[in-house]
């Protein structure tokens, strides 16, 4: 019975009243043989073993362990795949351990959903600020880059700045620029705003440059918004041109000519004011027509590109010119405004259609501004225009015997 | 002839066929010893054997328990839920009823099959094991409360049964294909 693989009990051998009884203990020795089997499984922890038959009450308690131990191990699945609804009863201490356990693995992972709602939310809240960002950054023409104010490093750019650039070779002078930009940027400022041309070979690009001081990622950083302003610098020269200059013969007008004798007296510049008026335009106007006006005063507008290296001449209106110079003093403007003149006067000039001939001339007065010049602007113009009128008054003689055709 | 005799359709059982017990049982209550309940299913059982054989007295009963169960689970559980859940509200609902303390061992999620134990069991708890089946009644009941559940139809066997002291029987459910 201790040995129940080896004992072996020959019932039949047995006197006849002991055979009953001996094919009892036989039936016991197996019983205790299946029972010990089963121990073993259990002990190894084999629950799909060989259970012990209906017969045996001696293995019903530890039947009753195999069967919660094949609950347990159903609801530990079951664990383990999130249901939590899972309790163990009528397993004393372990009971308790294990409903902790799951009790514990609810709570956490109830609150690690919370988490990750909150972090999915925040996910979506961050793809939309980013896909918005995105959608922003590569609509926007102009070219934004972030850049390292200690490394000069490109952190973020919306898009390649050869977009931009007409020429590559101008990458390299941007980047110089916008550096040297960046180094002197007072970390403080919130924007500094720079504009800056750069010159190719054969054209020259106009760029705006906002710089914003950030911190990004742990870095001082500049983040740097460039447009190209070419074709709007292109206007405003077109504009100025027209604002400064005299329409019919591109000579500058006469804001622009007292915006520079005023510049010029209030510098202290030692310079020139010649006043100039055309000779008998009135008379050419009415006798040949305003377009042949307009050619006289033309061709004294060219004629005076003669005057200097660089004359700054201005057309004050109708026939009336003056030339701002310091090229020279007023002896030798005199000289060179003579020299012109007759050079004109010694022309004969047709009308449209060739039928008549007719002078053309003009009368100066030469007025010269020293450095220390306290003479008001008006004086110095009435001053000159006295001198024209003089000049004119001299000449009138010889230019009516000229003119008349 | 009695004309307002309500007529109780006792050939086709339903949920109202159990009356109201609370109103009817006010002094007595809703409760009443397990003694009683085996009184009746046993003597009935001994009753139908004498009458149509044993084999087709278990099959009556196991038939009774499948009607059972169906009424059970439709009147008492959440059929809506997931399996998880449905299978927790039914231990609780086995235990609140003092049915018996039911226990999944293990569950086929492919085939639906599933083995199980049921412990303390109101039919047969403190019977005598022996080489026969006696729990055709818990064989229906469980085939009816899973067939509720999930339309399908299970054969369920009692394949062991152990007792000392408490009685526990375990059951396999098999779809019937």
């Amino acid at each position: 019975m201790y040995s129940p693989n080896s004992a072996h009990l020959d019932v039949e051998s047995l006197p006849e009243d002991f055979q009953k009884l001996g094919a009892g203990l036989v039936f016991f020795s197996d019983l205790l043989k299946e029972l010990r089997d089963f121990e073993k499984d259990l002990a190894r922890g084999e629950l799909s073993g060989k259970m012990p038959g209906r017969d045996n009450e001696l293995a019903a308690r530890l039947k009753d362990l195999h069967a919660s131990l094949k609950h347990l191990t159903w609801q530990t699945k079951q664990v383990a795949s999130g249901d939590y609804s899972q309790r163990v009863e009528f397993m004393g201490e372990f009971s308790d351990a294990f409903n902790e356990m799951v009790a514990q693995l609810n709570s956490r992972t109830k609150a690690l959903n919370d988490e990750l709602k909150v972090v999915q939310a925040q996910a979506i809240d961050l793809a939309r600020s980013n896909s918005l960002f995105e959608s922003i950054s590569s609509n926007i023409t102009e070219w934004i880059v972030m850049i390292d104010r200690e490394t000069g490093e490109h952190i973020f750019s919306n898009h390649p700045i050869k977009n931009d650039l007409n020429n590559e070779i101008l990458e390299e002078q941007l980047f110089d620029i916008l550096f040297s930009y960046i180094k002197d940027i007072d970390p403080s400022a919130s924007t500094v705003t720079k504009q800056f041309p750069l010159v190719g070979d054969t054209e020259i690009q106009y760029f705006s440059a906002m710089l914003y001081p950030v911190h990004w990622r742990e870095k001082d950083a500049v983040a740097v918004v460039l447009t190209d302003i070419t074709k709007e610098k292109e206007v405003l020269k077109e504009l100025e041109h027209i604002a400064y200059h005299d329409t019919l013969t591109g000579a500058y007008n006469r804001h622009y000519g007292m915006k520079l004798l005023s510049d010029w007296i209030e510098k202290n510049l030692h310079f020139v004011i010649c006043f100039l008026d055309l000779d008998r335009l009135k008379y050419v106007n009415d006798a040949f027509g305003h377009n042949e006006g307009d050619n006289y005063i033309v061709s004294v507008s060219r004629i005076l590109t003669r005057f200097s290296r660089n004359p700054y001449i201005c057309r004050l209106g109708g026939d009336e010119f003056m030339i701002l110079t310091s090229d020279c003093n007023q002896a030798e403007a005199e000289e060179k405004l003579e020299r012109l003149r007759e050079e004109m006067v010694a022309k004969e000039y047709a009308n449209e259609d060739g039928s008549v001939t007719y002078k053309r001339s003009f009368s100066y007065g030469v007025v010269e501004v020293s450095g220390g010049n306290k003479i008001p602007t008006a004086e110095l113009l009435s001053v000159a225009d006295e001198k024209m009128y003089e000049y004119k008054k001299a000449h009138k003689a010889e230019r009516n015997s000229k003119a008349k055709p | 002839m009695n004309v307002f005799k309500k007529d109780l359709g006792v050939h086709n059982f339903t949920w109202a066929n159990l009356g109201d017990i609370k109103e009817g049982r006010g002094d007595l209550g809703v409760d009443m010893p397990v003694l009683v309940y085996r009184l009746m299913q046993y003597t009935m059982l001994d009753v139908l054997t004498k009458a149509h054989g044993e084999e087709a007295a278990n099959d009556y009963f196991r038939a009774a328990g499948h009607l059972a169960g169906r009424e059970f689970a439709t009147h008492v559980l959440d059929l809506t839920v997931g399996f998880n859940e449905f299978i927790a509200n039914l231990q609780k609902a086995l235990r609140d009823f003092k049915i018996g303390i039911l226990r999944i061992e293990q569950v086929d999620p492919d085939t639906g099959d599933l083995v199980l134990t049921v412990a303390q069991d109101l039919d047969c708890s403190g019977l005598p094991v022996t080489d026969e089946t006696v729990c055709n009644y818990d064989e229906g009941f469980i085939a009816g409360i899973l067939f509720a559940y999930s339309g399908k139809n299970y054969n369920v066997k009692e394949i062991d049964c152990w007792a000392n002291g408490d009685r526990v029987c375990r059951f396999t459910g098999t779809v019937e294909s």
